[in-house]
């Protein structure tokens, strides 16, 4: 009796699973997923995960010292990854520069036994300098693995690699990358831009990735999809600044008065554009 | 003395004679040796990730040998009715108490020298560098930390009656103050009000175990903790674990033996 039970049993399930296997087959598609087993693992909860590995290259970045849920966080605002800095100050051995505390998450300590448990945890702002930063390459790799939709990830990841790490070729390859998962994103292209026009020194390159850019961020304007407007004033920068390595005063000149009316009533681009207008006069 | 020497012999034999410490210890190096064969564009002096994942595979690892070789130590000796036997030699209940704990903690040092080590194998593969300092410092400290969870696992097996519950609870109240203990106070503060003073009074009485947890020091390359801070947790864990091996013997002395 238990013998046929246990084949019906069976026949059930092969009678499902080939049922069943084209939709979940089509619905993956629909996603977008690949086939890496860590991702069919976590399923949809990824964009967590890579939210959580981006904060993770933060804390390392600042080797440890970052505030748990516990502790008052600054609202909003870039992680310190997005943020460009200047070299410098003293990185001795360590990798790390001490820089001065804006946030102060910790306050004073309320009691003994916070002040004691403080010897056990860093409690010195620093942020890793040079070629230290290396070490939160796995978690930005992570990240973009998690969810490969977040433009975020494989711009500060490129930016590490092409200004800390001298790997050009890798942070390229990294955002083609990002490009092939999100094929519209003007970010992506004007980080590989500058890839091109800093690191390979390639402007006529880098130009021609950033007029793609600029047409992006154009076409999804005109759409109503609120691109960021600063992206727009950045890539216009890039474009001002080639022209004026190039000596293209005519293009130089087009550019500027787009960037003057991207950032209006800008006394700095106006006195150039008057500047350049005079040169061409002559 | 000997009666304590002689009962704690017989648990470091068991824990060499057991699966367990072996089955963590391959998947703690499988782990950590899969994860070190990742490179990250191509790069191979990244380093801190490893460090890592390998310093919180022992962790976990240590935990669940401390946890589940304590916890099965007096049911495993009741259910066999090798107790009798033992408590007749004569070893009283307090000698029992002690060998126990200091059996199960000696085998949880054991263990963490060995995993330890392979911890600073693989990092100076990478860093080509032994910081021999911060890894005495976080090995004691560990060590240290799962003396108090052996004493807290022992006096979980003298109140509860199943092995299984034990160590769950001790798992659960483990890895809560790991977590949340140290913020406790903060919490408590918020809320404010008898809550708060009564969150308060828990923050003071539990055993502070976040304090060992010394894995930020040496993952990105902090250098030594401060010695007095260092002989301070000492201290305060010897004296939180003895507070609590008292408290099991307090309950065990009176507690009848039947099954």
């Amino acid at each position: 009796m238990i013998r046929p039970a246990l084949l019906l049993v069976f026949v059930c399930c092969v009678t499902l699973a080939t049922q069943w296997a084209p939709v979940f087959e089509s619905l993956e598609a629909r996603g977008g997923r690949s086939g890496s087993p860590l991702l069919l693992l976590v399923g949809d909860s990824r964009r967590l995960f890579a939210n959580q590995f981006f904060v993770m290259a933060d804390v390392y970045f600042h080797s440890g010292y970052y505030p748990t849920i516990f502790d008052a966080r600054k609202k909003e605002g870039p992680s310190h990854l997005d943020v460009t800095e200047q070299e410098g100050g003293d990185t001795a051995r360590s990798g790390r520069k001490v820089v001065e505390d804006d946030e102060k998450f910790m306050g004073t300590p309320r009691d003994w036994i916070e002040r004691f448990g403080r010897n056990f945890f860093p409690t010195v702002h620093t942020h890793l300098q040079g070629g230290s930063a290396r070490e939160i390459m796995p978690w930005l790799k992570l990240s973009a693995e998690m969810d490969p939709h977040r433009v975020d990830t494989y711009v500060t990841t490129s930016y590490w690699l092409r200004t800390r790490l001298d790997k050009a070729d890798e942070a390229e390859q990294f955002l083609r990358e990002g490009l092939r998962a999100n094929p519209d994103s003007y970010d992506i292209l004007l980080e590989l831009g500058r890839v091109h026009f800093y690191n390979k020194k390639d402007p006529r390159g880098a130009r021609n990735i950033w007029e793609l850019a600029l047409d992006k961020w154009r076409r999804q304007n005109l759409a109503g999809e609120n691109p960021d407007p600063h992206v727009q004033e950045e890539i216009l920068g890039e474009l001002v600044r080639d022209d004026q390595q190039s000596g293209n005063l005519k293009q130089l000149l087009a550019d500027l008065e787009e960037l003057d009316k991207a950032t209006p009533r800008n006394a700095v681009i106006e006195k150039e554009i008057q500047d350049v207008k005079a040169k061409l006069a002559h | 003395m000997n009666n304590v020497l002689a009962l704690a012999g017989v648990v470091i034999k068991e824990l060499y004679r057991r699966k367990d410490f072996y089955v963590l210890f391959i998947m703690t190096a499988l782990i950590t040796m899969v994860l070190g064969s990742v490179k990250f564009f191509n790069d191979d002096r990244i380093v801190r990730y490893l460090k890592d994942a390998c310093l919180l595979l022992i962790w976990i690892s240590s935990l669940v040998i401390a946890v589940t070789t304590t916890a099965r130590q007096l049911p495993a000796e009741r259910e066999s009715r090798t107790i009798f036997p033992l408590l007749a030699k004569p070893v009283s209940r307090a000698q029992l108490i002690a060998g126990k704990f200091l059996g199960c903690w000696l085998a949880c040092g054991l263990a963490l020298v060995v995993f330890y080590f392979f911890f600073g194998a693989i990092t100076a593969s990478r860093e080509h560098a032994w910081p021999l300092g911060i890894y005495f410092q976080a090995l004691w400290l560990h060590w240290i930390c799962l003396g108090i969870v052996v004493a807290l696992v022992l006096l979980g097996s003298v109140v509860f009656t199943a092995p299984s519950s034990n160590a769950t609870i001790c798992f659960i109240i483990v890895i809560g103050i790991m977590f949340c203990g140290g913020h406790l106070n903060g919490v408590a503060v918020h809320m404010g009000g008898s809550s708060g003073t009564i969150l308060y009074a828990i923050y003071y009485s539990i055993p502070h175990l976040e304090w060992y947890d010394v894995r930020d020091f040496v993952i990105h390359d902090w250098g030594l903790i401060s010695w007095a801070a260092w002989a301070g947790a000492t201290l305060y864990g010897l004296l939180y674990s003895a507070f609590l091996l008292g408290a099991a013997w307090l309950v065990f002395r009176r507690k009848t033996l039947t099954v």
